[in-house]
């Protein structure tokens, strides 16, 4: 039987992070009353002009900048032509060559194994409008349009067909999601369509240098979609060609229900875009020292940061990957750790308590961090309850319940719920005595030299502060009492 | 014809801001004007009468408190009616935009409305711009005053016949391709163009964007000069608009200084004009105009510019593609002509487009996606982009030698309805928009059978004050009497 390997490459659409659209003054804020954002340049009204928003432009310089790419100081727009309702001036503004971005590049980690995959180019252009078919769940006879989103910004990213596996582009997409989200240049919110992804695989037996026939992916919704889509393309491929069957280069689209790819469009059937260059528009000049400007605002990456947490905070591998795996989480844990006086004490416990606690809470409510009801400020407070002894870590946790529940303040919850840990030696000693006179069993044990027995009156003492004595002062004072 | 009408607009500019005539009687007048003669001609689609004279009122009253005037207050200006007025119907002259009103002003518009200017009426024109005869609008035929039997010539017509025949002061006109120096020729007015990015094209109706530029025409050289200071400078909202001066253009207007500025003048008259048929008699006004200028001091100059031979297939190409994508947004969805035939989609468009659009229209549509396709790209369109700019580097390779390219506005003298002219007739008019350079057309005299006939000054880029200094000097020395108006 003949192995086959695959090759894929991927095509990103991520609509970039500015106020107002790429051509016009119009919003781009996402859900809103449908076509409340446009104006007679979106709609395309007879006379009307698109105007670059620069900031759109940038966005898209400062992402090739972070992804090694060169810049090109001289390049202009096109027109991509194709009649469709969702695009009102029947043409898309695109680039073509040359595009704002060519040859950039971008490693992952594959079973423990660093890769480098090669990014062919980053393009600014405008994203479409919305066909709406249905009301609810009524099906429509006639179609409605809504172009709030026509004329947002977009950057598509077009790799080389480097990937061999669907693993290979889950990583790819999560670690660019990643580095564009602590670029803030696209949320890449896949949900909200602000991040698209079309999928080219082929296959071919290994060792062959031809590229086999290949199939493009569309409508592709999540990152696991694409892991999914791409698996199920190679099996499907493979079961063609081991079957003496021929493929056809075709358009497939994926239907995330079943969990299969249909053919939406074969290579015969190709659009002619009749691309030319975009009169309304001036080309673009960079300067040297633009770029240069644009390279200052690139913030720390992923990679680096999370090797600096491992060094500076002594977070051990797992924890750190977890903490920059995304920006917001790491500005969070970072803003939470400077509220905290004893930065090299705090840094792991507060760590923990991110990674663990807040983590579990988050994925059980099915909130994102940034809905936190925790704020950053009363999570250090809570770390530091806990280290300088005011609550013990059973208790932070009931605090810390009603912390997310209500979003209230750590030392609030305490003092109104009498939740502070007793260190006070003579309330300690006499539990402790109490407890010494209800446990003859384990206190016969422990003078039979079984030390462990301890460890069940400790329990009961506990048990009778409800939970708010200092479990280290009793075990002390236990001690003391029994051995004399 | 009322003396009012025969005042130029700078003079009346300043008569009404005196006080010395009333801007309420220019307006009757001119509205007397346009209803008596508009049948003849049809240079007008639509009069605002109404609105015009409350606007006149207004100015009047503005000017007899004392308050300030401004630079065109209470002016009767005929706009164009591919130019926004926002409220207003903006046809184009196609079936497609019957019913279309304006959503906002285009920034001339905005300039012109704070100048108190005021909108008398939209003129006739080719459809979406396209033509040169005002033979394509969807709506009307017009006619050159001069003789109602030839065409007014286009795609300006309505706006060149409107200030020929006396119906307003001056106008707009928008020139993809000679559109406004063509039919000024045809009609006896002076029409000018300016530089590619002197004036914002935001809120004109695109024909070709690499080459749209919105233009004046006037009786007098003073006249376009005068409108064009309104109009000209950076505006955020067309990008290939250019930062310039903000100058009034008439204060270098001089008669005296103007004339005299012909002794340094260098003229080049390329050679490649004597390869053209031309008609007989634009050929001696020419020759006329040239001898006169020689003898005013001007320096003549053959320049040589081989890629003439190549205008008019470069102009096409360039032109019908672009044409192809900006009337592609003319596609029955949002707004104007839907057909009610059609059963789904794709069909939608088909008759939406075939319904509403003209023969011109849809044969430039089909031309521009032709050179545009794969297929095609490489040796037509990328291939014109090419010869274009072998073009502009011969042009500036003569400007090196001369100050101004000068020739006949068109080769023909106007034609009767339903002759053709020749493809070559406005090839050295073509030129100034292949190459974004300012050019202006003045009237030099009539032929035996009293058609007017023009010459066609062009400058080098953003010249366009010395651009206005030699039409002026040269009006002053033309055959062509501006004080004479056609009989209707």
């Amino acid at each position: 039987m003949v192995n086959y390997e695959s090759v894929i490459g991927l095509e990103v659409h991520m609509q970039i992070n500015t106020k107002s659209k790429i051509f016009c003054e119009c919003s781009t804020q996402f859900g809103l009353e449908p076509n409340s954002n446009t104006c007679v340049i979106c709609t395309s009204q007879p006379g009307t002009i698109p105007i670059l928003n620069k900031k759109a432009a940038e966005a898209v310089i400062k992402t090739g900048l972070a992804l090694s790419f060169n810049i090109n100081k001289e390049s202009i727009f096109a027109r991509k032509q194709y009649f469709y309702p969702d695009s009102p001036k029947n043409y898309q503004i695109t680039q073509s060559d040359p595009p704002l971005c060519s040859k950039g590049k971008l490693s992952i980690v594959i079973k423990g194994e660093e890769k480098v995959i090669n990014i062919t180019r980053i393009h600014l252009e405008e994203d479409a409008g919305k066909l709406v078919h249905e009301i609810g769940s009524r099906k429509l006879d006639y179609s409605l349009l809504d172009l709030n989103r026509a004329g947002v910004g977009l950057m598509e990213l077009v790799t080389e067909p480097e990937l061999n596996s669907p693993e290979e582009a889950f990583e790819f997409l999560s670690e660019l999601k990643n580095i564009v989200e602590y670029l803030e240049t696209s949320e890449c919110n896949m949900e909200e369509g602000k991040m698209r992804c079309d999928v080219n695989v082929s296959i071919r037996p290994v060792g062959q240098k031809e590229y086999g026939i290949r199939v493009e992916i569309k409508n592709i919704n999540s990152l696991s979609g694409v892991r999914d889509a791409i698996a199920y393309e190679i099996e499907r491929q493979k079961k063609v060609l081991t079957s003496g069957g021929k493929l056809i280069q075709e358009t497939r689209l994926w239907e995330a229900e079943e969990k299969m790819t249909k053919s939406m469009r074969s290579k015969e059937r190709a659009l002619d875009y009749r691309y030319f260059p975009e009169p309304d528009l001036v080309p673009f000049e960079l300067t040297d020292s633009f770029i240069e400007g644009l390279c200052k605002e690139i913030p720390e990456l992923p990679r680096t940061r999370k090797a600096r947490f491992i060094k500076d905070y002594g977070l051990t591998e797992y924890t750190a990957s977890y903490l920059t795996s995304t920006k917001i989480v790491a500005d969070y844990y970072e803003e939470a750790l400077n509220y905290l006086k004893d930065k090299k004490a705090s840094s792991k416990l507060l760590a923990n308590w991110i990674s663990t606690e807040l983590n579990a809470k988050f994925n059980v409510s099915k909130i994102s961090i940034s809905e936190s009801p925790v704020s950053c400020q009363n999570l250090a407070k809570l770390v530091s309850l806990i280290l300088d002894g005011t609550i013990s870590g059973k208790i932070a946790k009931i605090v810390f319940d009603e912390m997310f529940e209500k979003s209230s303040d750590p030392e609030k919850i305490i003092k109104e719920r009498g939740l502070v840990q007793i260190s006070d030696k003579l309330i300690i000693v006499k539990m402790c005595e109490e407890a010494i006179l209800e446990s003859t069993k384990a206190v016969r044990e422990f003078k039979s030299g079984k030390e462990k027995a301890i460890g069940a009156i400790v329990g009961l003492v506990m048990k009778k502060s409800k939970g708010q004595a200092n479990p280290q002062l009793v075990n002390e004072i236990l001690m003391k009492i029994l051995k004399t | 014809m009322d003396e009012i009408l025969k005042v130029k607009a700078d003079d009346l500019c300043k008569k009404i801001c005196s006080g010395e005539i009333k801007s309420l009687d220019v307006v009757k007048a001119y509205v007397a004007r346009i209803k008596r003669t508009n049948s003849k001609v049809g240079a007008f689609l639509k009069l605002n009468e109404k609105k015009s004279l409350e606007q006149a009122a207004c100015s009047d009253r503005k000017i007899e408190s004392g308050e300030k005037c401004d630079f065109l207050e209470g002016i009767p200006i005929g706009i164009k009616d591919n130019i926004m007025i926002k409220g207003e119907s903006m046809t184009s002259a196609s079936k497609y935009l019957e019913n279309y009103v304006s959503p906002y002003d285009a920034t001339v518009i905005e300039k012109l409305k704070s100048a108190s200017a005021i909108f008398i009426g939209r003129t006739n024109m080719d459809e979406f711009a396209m033509g040169g005869s005002t033979e394509t609008s969807a709506y009307l035929k017009t006619a050159n005053p001069w003789n109602v039997e030839y065409i007014a010539g286009g795609s300006s017509g309505g706006s060149a016949v409107a200030v020929s025949a006396g119906m307003v002061p001056f106008a707009l006109g928008s020139d993809t391709g000679g559109s406004v120096r063509q039919p000024a020729s045809f009609c006896g007015v002076v029409g000018y163009k300016p530089s590619y990015g002197l004036i914002s094209r935001y809120g004109v109706c695109a024909l070709a964007s690499s080459f749209d530029q919105i233009g004046t025409f006037s009786k007098d050289v003073r006249g376009s000069a005068l409108l064009a200071s309104v109009m000209i400078g950076k505006d955020y909202r067309d990008s290939v608009c250019e930062p310039i001066e903000q100058i009034n253009y008439v204060n270098y207007i001089d008669d005296d200084s103007n004339l005299k500025m012909l002794k340094n003048v260098k003229i080049g008259i390329p050679k490649q004009l004597f390869n053209y048929r031309m008609d007989t008699e634009i050929s001696e006004n020419f020759n006329k105009a040239v001898n006169k200028l020689r003898f005013l001091g001007a320096e003549i100059i053959e320049i040589d510019i081989p890629s003439y031979k190549y205008v008019p297939a470069l102009y096409k190409v360039i032109m019908c593609a672009e044409v192809s994508a900006n009337i592609a947004t003319f596609d029955g969805l949002r707004y104007g002509y839907r057909s009610q035939n059609a059963k789904n989609l794709n069909d939608e468009y088909a008759k939406s487009r075939a319904e509403s659009l003209g023969y011109e229209v849809k044969k430039r549509i089909l031309f521009g996606t032709y050179v545009l396709g794969a297929k095609n790209y490489h040796r037509c369109y990328n291939q014109a982009l090419k010869v274009r700019t072998l073009l502009i580097n011969q042009i500036t390779d003569a400007y090196r030698k001369c100050d101004f390219i000068f020739s006949p506005a068109t080769l023909q003298v106007s034609v009767k309805f339903g002759e053709t002219l020749l493809e070559e007739c406005d090839i050295f008019l073509i030129v100034a928009n292949l190459t974004g350079l300012p050019g202006i057309t003045v009237p030099s005299g009539f032929t035996n059978s009293d058609m007017p006939v023009g010459v066609h000054f062009m400058g080098s880029r953003f010249s366009d004050v010395k651009l206005f200094q030699i039409a002026n000097a040269f009006e002053k020395i033309s055959d062509f009497d501006v004080n004479k108006y056609p009989e209707l």
